[in-house]
């Protein structure tokens, strides 16, 4: 299919000249003794529509002879940093729509192409030069095509072409190139499976291509979480509280949430709200769905992980005096919090991968991209690459998830490292004074999963910690 | 060796009808006299009780009548072993004195303030720091360094500076024998380093009286040792007013002021260790002390 997309942007082309060529009949030629019909460049972009400079292209140039002029040879000017070395250039000379009986001799020097005809060039003539290999300087932009031309009275300054839009070469340009000169890659690509889903050249484009979209997702879902996370706790404390009111509050925010489509939350609030003349930014309601979405799962996360702490560590709390907020606070958070960290990890990774959603409704997102890209080219790989982009962020995290699994349940039955023993008793007593503080914060306690296993139990009871 | 309670043992219905508390020092009076003879426990003139339990009755779920009619004096610096089948009621009527449970009926005074009716949650929690509890199943906090668990209680409850809590945490787990030990998480100690870790907690927060369920109870049997020797020194040089539910019958008969003999949530018999012991005058306490022994 990219295939095709060449052949329609040749054939595209090849209208455009013959266009060209029926104005320059039509239209009365001016005062000029040389008139620069158009000067195009091919595009030479793998799966795109720019002119790249630096690299190998066509420069397609055409003039039509003046009242009474006599062209003898024509020169083209490239600005600093073109080439036309290794060039070839095929000299057409139409009179109306046959060919002329002339020939043009091609001598390349640098910057500058001069084509000496055989003999003069006449009224009404049209020059076209096809310049296969030539370089446009590799920093882009637009570059017009200047020069001179030779006729009875002499040298004459050429009229300069309208601008040619060319993009610098960037190395990803130049990987591309030579990926694309691969015959390897070339063999790959025959393949009709490889070449559907693993194009090697649009796997690069679309690494670069996807890489904003990848960075929304980013940030919507990390954006979006430690709000998740309050809503959740919020949430989650309503429904095991003692007031009913709360409780039914919470029941049905939690149920309406997990019992509908995200797909649908999405549409209702990016369609419900600008009816109600609420004009949100997309990335920042996207930020909000996500959020509103996550916080009912968390919510059902953490009830349960509240609910899981045995009954005796609220009675052990409650003797020593504490109040019910000092006991949540210190002692039934703080366990739940590392009992729900795999559950909470998981739900992460559902959300981050849920942001795909929001593509629906045209926030800018990774899907987004891969969508665009894959409807230019029509081929499959941009959405293996969107994939990767998933993958990169999610295989990790369910890595971390088992281990810390793994760890949980090795501590939980006593195993792991343990602290030195202290020495001597008096050692100890004053040794122990440098080490302060023993309740572990919440951060400590969201990282301690986390932490390489031997700072694990040291570092709960020795760092000290702001109360 | 009078059993006051199986006097007024009587139906539900009736235990409703419970009579006010008496009056503080009329009550410390006439206990004095009955209580007596029923413990080692020297009394000072003017003593007035730790705690004083009057036709405690609870039912759970409005049916199961769980303590029928309690009634039970405890001294201070006095050590009170509870002992009775499973199922009597002993770990109810101890929940009760701490307020894990509500009452349904009676009087539970401590130090001659009412505990029982509807106290404000700030007072119950003001009431717990005296009241210091230990569970058969620990239940110290899993993500807590031993000196963790014997230090919280004091800055967030006693509001006492880390420097302060952490000296009276070294000085206790020293008490205990688990200096080496500060470092520990729970799970990384045995269960009777566990139990003891649980009481140095207690301790720290230096309440009048110290509540056991059945401290040893779900300690492997080597492990039962340090945990009542940590106890007894509680008892002995601590001073310590202790109500202690176990089935330890050597330790109540050596540590013990007063043993107590609870059955069907009542208090069936109570005395010197050696007279429940060795001369139960109730026919089910002779045949507990003989399946037991
Ligand atoms: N929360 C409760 N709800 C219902 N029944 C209970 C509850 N707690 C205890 N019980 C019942 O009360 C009875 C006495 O329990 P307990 O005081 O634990 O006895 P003991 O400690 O002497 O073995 C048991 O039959 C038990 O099933
Ligand atoms: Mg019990």
């Amino acid at each position: 299919m990219g295939q095709t997309w060449r052949y329609r942007g040749k054939r595209f082309a090849i209208a455009l000249c013959a266009l060209a060529c029926a104005l320059a009949i039509l239209v009365p030629t001016t005062a000029f003794g040389l008139t620069t019909n158009k000067a195009t460049a091919r595009p030479n972009e793998d799966g795109g529509s720019s002119v790249i400079g630096g690299l190998p292209t066509r420069l397609t140039w055409e003039g039509t002879v003046g009242t009474g002029e006599k062209v003898t040879s024509v020169t083209l000017m490239l600005p600093e940093g073109g080439s036309f070395d290794g060039s070839t250039t095929k000299v057409t000379v139409l009179e109306g729509l046959s060919r002329a009986k002339l020939d043009g001799e091609v001598k390349v020097e640098g910057t500058s192409l001069i084509v000496a005809f055989s003999e003069p060039a006449t009224e009404g003539l049209l020059l076209r030069l096809e310049v296969e290999n030539m370089h446009f300087p590799p920093d882009g932009g637009d570059v017009a095509i200047k020069g001179s031309y030779v006729n009875q009275s002499g040298e004459q300054e050429l009229e300069e072409s309208k601008p040619i839009k060319t993009i610098a070469n960037t190395p990803l340009q130049a990987l591309l190139a030579s990926l694309d000169a691969n015959p390897v890659v070339e063999a790959w690509n025959s393949s009709p499976f490889l070449g559907m889903f693993f194009k090697p050249q649009l796997l690069v484009t679309a690494f670069a291509t996807l890489i904003p979209g990848w960075l929304l997702c980013l940030a919507i879902v990390c954006i979006a979480y430690p709000f998740a996370i309050i809503l959740g706790l919020i949430f989650a404390l309503m429904k095991i509280s003692r007031r009913r009111l709360i409780r039914a509050i919470a029941i049905v925010y939690v149920n309406v949430l997990r019992g509908t489509p995200l797909f649908l939350q999405i549409y209702i609030m990016f369609f419900g709200l600008p009816m109600m003349n609420i004009n949100i930014d997309n990335n920042v309601l996207g930020v909000i769905v996500i959020a509103i979405n996550a916080s009912a799962y968390l919510a059902e996360i953490f009830r349960a992980g509240i609910e899981s702490i045995p009954p005796g560590q609220y009675e052990a709390a409650s003797s020593l005096g504490m109040s019910h907020m000092m006991t949540m606070v210190n002692i039934i958070l703080p366990q739940t919090i590392r009992r729900v960290i795999p559950t909470v990890t998981s739900d992460f990774i559902t959300s981050y991968k849920d942001t795909s959603l929001l593509s629906s409704v045209g926030v800018m997102e990774l899907m987004m991209f891969a969508k665009n890209l894959t409807s230019v080219s029509g081929n499959m790989t941009p959405y293996v690459a969107a994939a990767i982009f998933y993958l990169i962020v999610t295989l990790p995290l369910i890595k971390g998830v088992t281990i810390i699994e793994k760890r949980m349940a090795r501590s939980e039955r006593g195993g792991g490292p343990r602290p030195k023993v202290k020495a001597k008793s008096a050692d100890a007593a004053a040794g122990g004074q440098d080490e302060m503080g023993t309740e572990p914060s919440l951060i400590e306690a969201l990282s301690a999963p986390f932490r390489p296993a031997s700072t694990d139990i040291a570092g709960m009871g020795g760092v000290a910690d702001v109360q | 060796m009078f059993n006051k309670a199986n006097a007024l043992r009587g139906s539900g219905a009736e235990a409703h009808r419970v009579p006010p508390a008496l009056d503080a020092t009329e009550a410390a009076l006439q206990a004095h006299e009955r209580d007596k003879i029923l413990t080692k426990h020297h009394f000072a003139p003017e003593e007035h009780p730790c705690v004083r339990i009057e036709h405690l009755m609870k039912t759970f779920d409005g049916e199961t009548q769980v303590l029928t009619d309690v009634n039970l004096t405890v001294w201070p610096g006095e050590v009170v072993c509870v002992l009775g089948p499973s199922g009597s009621g002993k770990s109810t009527m101890l929940r009760c004195i701490n307020l894990l449970e509500t009452p349904t009926a009676g009087h539970i005074l401590i130090e001659d303030h009412e505990i029982t009716g509807h106290l404000p949650t700030k007072e119950v929690n003001k009431l717990r720091q005296n009241l210091g509890m230990v569970f058969q199943s620990f239940n110290l906090f899993p993500h807590l360094t031993a000196k963790g668990n014997v230090m919280i209680g004091q800055t967030k409850v006693l509001k006492k500076s880390k420097e302060e809590a952490e000296a009276e945490a070294l000085k206790q787990l020293e008490a205990v024998g688990l200096l080496d030990r500060a470092d520990f998480k729970p799970a990384q100690l045995s269960g009777g380093q566990q139990q003891r870790v649980a009481i140095a907690r207690a301790v720290a927060m230096h309440p009048d009286i110290l509540l056991f369920d059945e401290p040893t109870s779900a300690l492997d049997p080597e492990l039962v040792r340090g945990v009542l020797d940590v106890m007894r020194d509680l008892a002995e040089n601590g001073g310590m007013t202790m109500i202690v539910v176990t089935h330890e019958m050597g330790f109540a008969r050596e540590v013990a002021d007063r043993v107590v003999f609870m059955e069907g949530g009542v208090v069936v018999e109570q005395g010197k260790p050696d007279d429940v012991f060795d001369r139960p005058q109730n026919e089910r306490t002779a045949q507990f002390l003989g399946s037991i022994g």
